[in-house]
């Protein structure tokens, strides 16, 4: 039976990974805080299925032993501080656990199992204002803000510990993939959980924002920059990305995203309209909500993965917003019956 | 009087910068680890007694992987300009550190950049970042310039380059007057001694007085654009005098192969070398027949920079700055001065007093 180890399994990418690794006949370790563990998260279901190492990735004792505990043939990085915007106030912690972290991790791999493969969560965001679009392997990063730069160092770091030791270390350059899993404060989410309110008639949201209020308020939402423009996909097919990219005989790194791009209105008119709601009666800009400085335009080119993994994704834009509202209509249904 | 804070004063560009700033009537502030071996060497000369009045000199004990040291010495000397020169420094070494070298590079210039915007000194206090030619890596362009895309290829070049960007990021998100000055290589005769330019000048000097056998190299095909530190620390303080902060690079242009710089050291004293073999086994024989150079592998580094050239054009339009000192002239006074410490330890010894080694 081949074992896996995954760092961030408490998370999104984390919990669809294991479950699919489970399917797969894998025996799945988790690498995860036990503050994390210990309260509903998205792989609480999976108890008992999967077997829970503590530890944190800012203490490299903690990875070395989970890693000699598990005797992984297959680790997947995927623990990171994963806000972009909140990395501002953040940049420390970012680099520590993003940065820091991955390089504990290789480290401890280089040492103690030289012959495991290495799944690295590099991230989209690392384009920045890419004056190249769409963006391939072969793009010039350009990082613009802490969460990129932290993440620009552990992609760089991956390649050298391939490169000077041989070992097998495999970057996916993933670009934004959402599902109902993502905590309410990723965009897709918000805008998903504005249309389910919207559908419900929920004036005043239960649920609230990073800046301490209902994220819908009289009726309202409020985002950023509603012209940006993303490649999202859906979360189930970038894992499966990830484990076709452990399969091939030598490591190498792939952007994996849909190719298409929408913005942000056009998130909004999809989920208002899978409820037959007008985004435009309930979304508003709010400045305070834009970033300090925005990401340019990231599209990935995926022909690499096409090719050589033979990877496209299964699941559309509509199909995963409308996944998302309904989640998201149910949920809120729940909360109103338990409160009742 | 404007005021500065230098990381890494204890450093070869630490100790020519605070010289030079200094002489421009700077109030000069630095910060120094402790050690349990001295560490102050090249600024003993600029050491100022703290029983004197006035002192324009003055050293704190500090450390970049503690941001609590940075922070409290930053708001104590409120500087009008930071050089942050700081780093665990030496390629091959941060093979062995990854992290400590991350811990001090990378995460350590985030620790100032954030030091000056908790403070609320972003409008006061100008930043310079020590970036280096390593960023270039596997070259994907000769010569190098601003606009080149980095490839780098050794812990100590991933973590600079972290330090770049956030410099970058930071100047662009706060507005803070943010440089990075994307240094060449740069030597002089208080080079670290495991750097291979002093490791060489140090070797011939030692086995000319027969204080040492052989000098063992890495890659000796390696080539390097080879300026003085005292050349471009003047070029630091430039950066931070301008109406807009920009990033730089900063080289002479000029290249030489590590076989060449031994060929110019070893001229210098009136040795000629004598190359034989090729690859792992090329030696190098003096006028006697006697092997004084020749390759070690453990030098070798897992993943090799094989050459960096410079394109400082744009330095020289906008700030004015040319190298004044020669690779020939750089090379002639580091061999110089290792000469007169080799001769030091040669009399020492002859007296019958014992004199360090210092092996790497």
């Amino acid at each position: 039976m081949k074992k896996a180890l995954i760092t961030g399994i408490t998370g999104q990418d984390g919990s669809f990974l294991a479950e699919l690794l489970l399917e797969k006949g894998y025996q799945v370790f988790g690498l995860a805080r036990k503050e994390s563990w210990y309260r509903q998260n998205n792989a609480s279901h999976l108890s008992g299925r999967v077997e829970i190492l503590f530890g944190d990735m800012s203490e490299g004792v903690d990875i070395a032993s989970a890693i000699q505990d598990a005797k992984p043939d297959e680790i997947y990085n995927l623990a990171s501080q994963s806000r972009p915007g909140e990395s501002w106030s953040r940049a420390p912690e970012t680099l520590l656990v993003n940065g820091l972290g991955a390089v504990r991790l290789f480290e401890a791999v280089r040492h103690h199992c030289p012959a495991c493969r290495v799944y690295h969560a590099s991230s989209s965001e690392m384009f920045g204002q890419a004056s190249i679009v769409p963006q391939s392997e072969e793009t010039p990063f350009n990082p613009v803000n802490p969460y990129a730069a932290a993440k620009v160092y552990a992609h760089q770091m991956a390649k050298i510990y391939r490169e000077s030791y041989g070992l097998y270390i495999a970057s996916g350059i993933l670009f934004n993939h959402e599902s109902e899993r993502r905590p309410l404060h990723f965009l897709t989410q918000k805008v998903a959980y504005g249309a389910a309110c919207a559908a419900l008639g929920i004036i005043d949201s239960p649920d609230i924002n990073e800046m301490g209020r209902p994220i819908v308020q009289r009726g309202k939402l409020a985002l950023g920059n509603l012209d940006i423009a993303r490649d999202w996909g859906y979360a189930s097919d970038f894992v499966y990305a990830m484990w076709l990219m452990l399969q091939r005989e030598r490591a190498d790194d792939f952007v994996i995203g849909t190719g298409k791009l929408h913005t942000l209105r056009d998130l909004c008119e999809t989920a208002y309209s899978s409820v037959d709601r007008d985004w435009r009666e309930s979304v508003v800009s709010d400045p305070a909500l834009v970033r300090p400085m925005e990401s340019g335009q990231t599209l990935a080119d995926p022909s690499k993965a096409n090719k050589l993994l033979g990877w496209e994704p299964t699941i559309s834009f509509d199909e995963m917003v409308k996944k998302m509202v309904t989640a998201q209509m149910l949920r809120l249904k729940n909360l109103v019956i338990n409160s009742n | 009087m404007k005021k500065a804070l230098i990381t890494g004063i204890t450093g070869q560009d630490g100790a020519y910068l605070a010289e030079l700033l200094l002489k421009k009537g700077y109030e000069v502030h630095g910060i120094k680890r402790r050690a349990s071996l001295f560490n102050t060497d090249r600024i003993d000369h600029l050491y100022q007694d703290p029983h004197v009045s006035n002192r324009n000199f003055i050293l704190h004990y500090g450390d970049m992987t503690d941001s609590s040291s940075l922070i409290r010495i930053i708001q104590q000397v409120q500087p009008d300009e930071i050089y942050n020169l700081a780093a665990q420094s030496h390629v091959a070494v941060s093979f062995e550190e990854p992290e400590y070298t991350a811990n001090s590079d990378a995460l350590g210039a985030l620790r100032i950049l954030e030091a000056i915007r908790i403070l609320g000194l972003e409008k006061k206090t100008r930043f310079y970042q020590a970036s280096t030619s390593e960023l270039y890596g596997l070259v994907q362009e000769t010569p190098q310039k601003e606009t080149t895309p980095f490839y780098p290829r050794s812990p100590y070049a991933v973590a600079k380059l972290y330090a770049y960007w956030i410099t970058v990021n930071y100047r662009e998100a706060y507005g803070i007057y943010a440089c990075n000055g994307i240094l060449f290589n740069h030597e002089s005769p208080v080079r670290g001694e495991t750097f291979v330019t002093r490791k060489i000048t140090r070797a011939l000097a030692r086995i000319k007085l027969g204080l040492q056998d052989c000098l063992f190299l890495g890659n000796l095909d390696a080539k390097r654009d080879w300026g003085h530190a005292k050349d471009y620390v003047e070029m630091q303080w430039l950066m931070l005098q301008q109406d807009q902060p920009e990033d730089f690079v900063i080289a002479t242009g000029v290249q030489f192969s590590v076989r060449e710089f031994v060929d110019t050291a070893a001229q210098e004293i009136g040795l000629t070398i004598d190359w034989k073999g090729t690859g792992v086994d090329e030696k190098g024989y003096d006028a006697n027949g006697k092997c004084i150079v020749a390759v070690d592998t453990r030098y070798f580094r897992p993943t090799e920079v094989e050459t960096l050239l410079g394109d400082a054009t744009k330095a020289k339009q906008k700030l004015g700055w040319t190298p004044q000192i020669s690779f020939k002239e750089l090379v002639s006074e580091m061999m110089r001065e290792d000469l007169k410490a080799a001769e030091r330890d040669e009399l020492v010894k002859k007296h019958g007093y014992s004199t360090y080694n210092y092996h790497e």
